[in-house]
């Protein structure tokens, strides 16, 4: 069970070709704009531009599930905030014989807009962007080699450790050992199983650091990479593009 | 011309009251095949560490000697540096995989791309790699997913792909099941026949008496001896150095049947096999 | 012996092999934490293990890549709590380094520090992000009834913060230091040990 974490969805769109820096430029302007234009309807704006092109990835099923744990939380922020908010005054309607209020609403609706509004421009990033490429692009516009590899082995490493230990879990529970029930039988039934793999992975970092050694890992040559990505003419245009957009929303500030 | 100079070499790990070697001095000629033999603890990997730089670079520690690995001075240069002249392969195939590498033939680049060769040397390289240890119908496979025995030859095709003229190997096959360590053994074979100079640490007595060109016999922190295996499998205080003779000229010894031309018994079957096919033969 | 300097900021291999390690520890933290429905998250005991070994500054940059690969994967708000991360690898790398983990009960104050450090750090997270919660029930319910009664939310957040954090924390600096303690030693001064090269003789 070899895998590496990633949420990438293999689609062959132009979105997926776009350059994984601008992918991230992306993410940047998009958090930075409802800060600099702080408006609701530019907020719903840009989710509305994320979702097209979400849906021009092809990937919009996949964003469900990656937002959907912050969904939960953003539901129970509008009931807090509608029902018991600092500043509630006006009504704003009745369920049973609870009230809920407008200013309360309307922050929390602020609130989640700000929050929906990253996660879909990140969903953009995460699901349309292979690890690996979008580490080597970081490395090739100057983020050390060496921190390269702590992210990409990361994304190897955890998965190795986690059916290691979701094994050992299944091989425990199908011969019956306890997971429910008292909190001190649950945690004595587990510990002394997942002690050893915890343990032998930091046992472990010592050799294979040893073996990245003689790897000419911290060689000071300048490093080649094997799989070179071809620059698109689309690369400059992008970029361009948003730098723009950015400017322009700085100004509209300055002015408005 | 001398691929290996060492001269009384002392190493100390940090915190520790002991020495962890007490003054070796040995030579190695390009192109030898050394088996080296002792107990746990007697300083091999340490040896072993000591020649590819890893020992002082990366443990730090007290140090003393001399270590010239092809005219490089060990103390002198980096690990880094050194490793264009001497690679080495460890006990645990899994912790040799870099894990940052998705395919086989990624990670065969690993060390290449660090070491800024460009990239169609880069690719000429792999492709010789992974023909010389038949690595070929793995190439898109995730390392991960590699038996031992594969995962090994992997971690022998990396450190070859960067063209070392020498290789230590310490216990490759220690952590593999018979059918893995049968496979890396004939992949050591091959380097052999390549021309590359090999230091192997091995507990096998037998595959040390196979392939080594000269056995170096070490306990506790020193090198008893440094000889042909005939002669060092000879010895009678062996075993109080944890090692047993192999196990034909153990037998052979018991009968008595020694090569006529030598005077010693042999270390290897097929020349056991030969002795006493022929004393047989004498016999009748 | 010369040891490490506490805000070394050279990372040798060893240490930077270290972080994948910490970070699938969070991870394995987190996965039993869920299997066996405790009450806790129990997803920095790998930080915590690599601020023991390798001091602040690897703790820190272990706490920032876990939540750089948790948004990356799992949810992508989790990378504004890179912060609390720093805060708890830099708060642990510091007791740790003063000799202040070495028993039992010492790890359990090292955890109640820990715990106040990072509740102090996450409240304006919370209140910038969702008004104040933290998506746990119990502190949820807590801040719920703190609000209805006119307590300001700066407070009303840190307290809905800091009773999830007591018991997590606490844990995971119990759990922390029972796995160090199992460490062998050639493990931990090759993390400990100082930078230079002795001369014999």
């Amino acid at each position: 069970m070899a895998k590496t974490l990633s949420l990438y969805v293999e689609r062959n769109t132009f979105i997926h070709r776009v350059d994984s820096i601008n992918k991230i430029l992306y993410v940047l302007v998009s958090v930075a704009i409802p800060l600099i234009l702080p408006y609701k309807f530019v907020a719903v704006l840009l989710i509305l531009i994320s979702i097209s092109f979400l849906l021009l990835a092809k990937v919009m099923r996949r964003v469900i599930p990656l937002i959907e744990f912050s969904v939960i939380i953003l539901l129970s922020i509008v009931i807090i905030q509608g029902l018991f908010h600092a500043g509630n005054k006006t009504v704003a309607f009745h369920i049973a014989r609870i009230t809920f209020y407008k200013e309360g609403l309307s922050y929390a609706f602020t609130l989640s807009m700000r929050v929906i509004n990253i996660l879909l421009a990140f969903a953009i990033l995460v699901l349309t962007t292979k690890p690996s490429e979008l580490i080597e692009a970081l490395v090739k516009k100057g983020l050390s080699p060496r921190f390269g590899y702590v992210l990409s082995s990361a994304l190897q490493i955890i998965p190795q450790m986690m059916s290691a230990v979701g094994s050992i879990m299944d091989a425990q529970r199908s011969r019956g050992l306890e997971t429910e029930g008292n909190l001190a039988v649950r945690i004595r039934a587990f510990f002394p199983l997942i002690g050893p793999v915890v343990m032998g992975s930091l046992i472990e970092t010592r050799e294979r650091a040893m073996a990245l050694e003689v790897r000419a890992f911290n060689s000071r040559e300048k490093k080649t990479f094997l799989n070179e990505r071809q620059n698109l003419r689309s690369d400059n245009v992008i970029r361009l593009i948003l730098f723009s957009i950015l400017s322009l929303s700085i100004v509209l500030r300055v002015l408005l | 011309m001398k691929k290996i100079i060492v001269e009384n070499l002392k190493y100390r790990y940090p915190l520790s009251e002991n020495l962890a070697l007490k003054g070796i001095s040995f030579e190695v000629e390009g192109g030898e095949f050394i088996g080296i033999i002792g107990r746990n603890l007697a300083g091999k990997s340490t040896l072993c560490q000591a020649l590819v730089g890893l020992v002082p670079h990366f443990y730090k520690g007290a140090y003393s000697g001399n270590v010239e690995i092809s005219g490089m001075n060990v103390l002198e240069n980096n690990i880094s540096e050194l490793s264009k002249k001497i690679g080495i392969v460890f006990q645990n195939p899994f912790t040799q995989i870099t894990a940052a590498k998705l395919t086989v033939y990624e990670e065969i680049a690993f060390g290449l791309e660090n070491m800024g060769i460009e990239i169609k040397e880069t690719i000429r390289r792999i492709e010789y790699v992974l023909h010389l240890l038949d690595l070929e119908k793995y190439k898109d496979r995730n390392p991960f997913e590699l038996s031992g025995g594969q995962m090994q030859r992997l971690a022998i095709a990396s450190i070859i792909a960067m063209k070392p003229e020498i290789i230590v190997l310490d216990e490759p096959t220690s952590q593999l099941d018979p059918q893995g360590s049968e496979e890396v053994f004939k992949a050591i074979q091959s380097l052999s026949r390549e021309g590359i100079t090999i230091m192997m640490v091995e507990q096998k007595i037998e595959k040390i008496a196979q392939y080594a060109d000269r056995v170096m016999l070490m306990s506790d922190g020193e090198v008893v001896d440094f000889d042909v295996p005939q002669k060092i499998f000879l010895r009678d205080d062996l075993l109080n150095y944890g090692v047993q003779a192999p196990v034909f000229t153990r037998v052979c010894r018991s009968l008595n049947i020694k090569n006529k031309n030598t005077g010693l018994y042999p270390v290897t079957l097929d020349e056991a096999y030969e002795l006493m096919v022929r004393h047989e033969q004498n016999r009748s | 012996m010369n040891k490490r300097r506490l805000w070394s900021f050279s990372f040798t291999t060893a240490t930077l092999v270290l972080i994948p390690a910490a970070i699938g520890i969070n991870y394995i933290g987190k996965l039993f934490a869920g299997v066996l429905k405790l009450p806790l998250w129990l997803d920095s005991i790998g930080t915590a293990l690599a601020s023991m070994l390798s001091g602040p500054v690897v703790g820190a940059i272990s706490g920032a890549i876990n939540n750089i690969i948790y948004g990356l994967t799992m949810d992508p708000i989790s990378f504004v709590y890179a912060l609390t991360s720093i805060a708890i690898g830099i708060t642990v790398g510091i007791i740790a380094y003063n000799g202040r983990i070495n028993t039992l009960w010492k790890s359990i104050i090292a955890g109640v520090v820990v715990a106040i450090v990072a509740a102090i750090v996450s409240t304006p997270l919370n209140v910038i992000f969702w008004g104040g919660q933290t998506g746990n029930v119990w502190g949820d319910a807590l801040y719920a009834y703190l609000i209805a009664h006119a307590v300001p939310v700066w407070i009303a957040s840190f307290l809905d913060e800091i009773v999830v954090d007591f018991p997590d924390k606490i844990a995971t600096m119990i759990i922390a230091f029972l796995i160090f303690k199992g460490l062998p030693r050639k493990l931990i001064l090759l993390y400990q040990s100082g930078e230079t090269i002795e001369k014999l003789d």
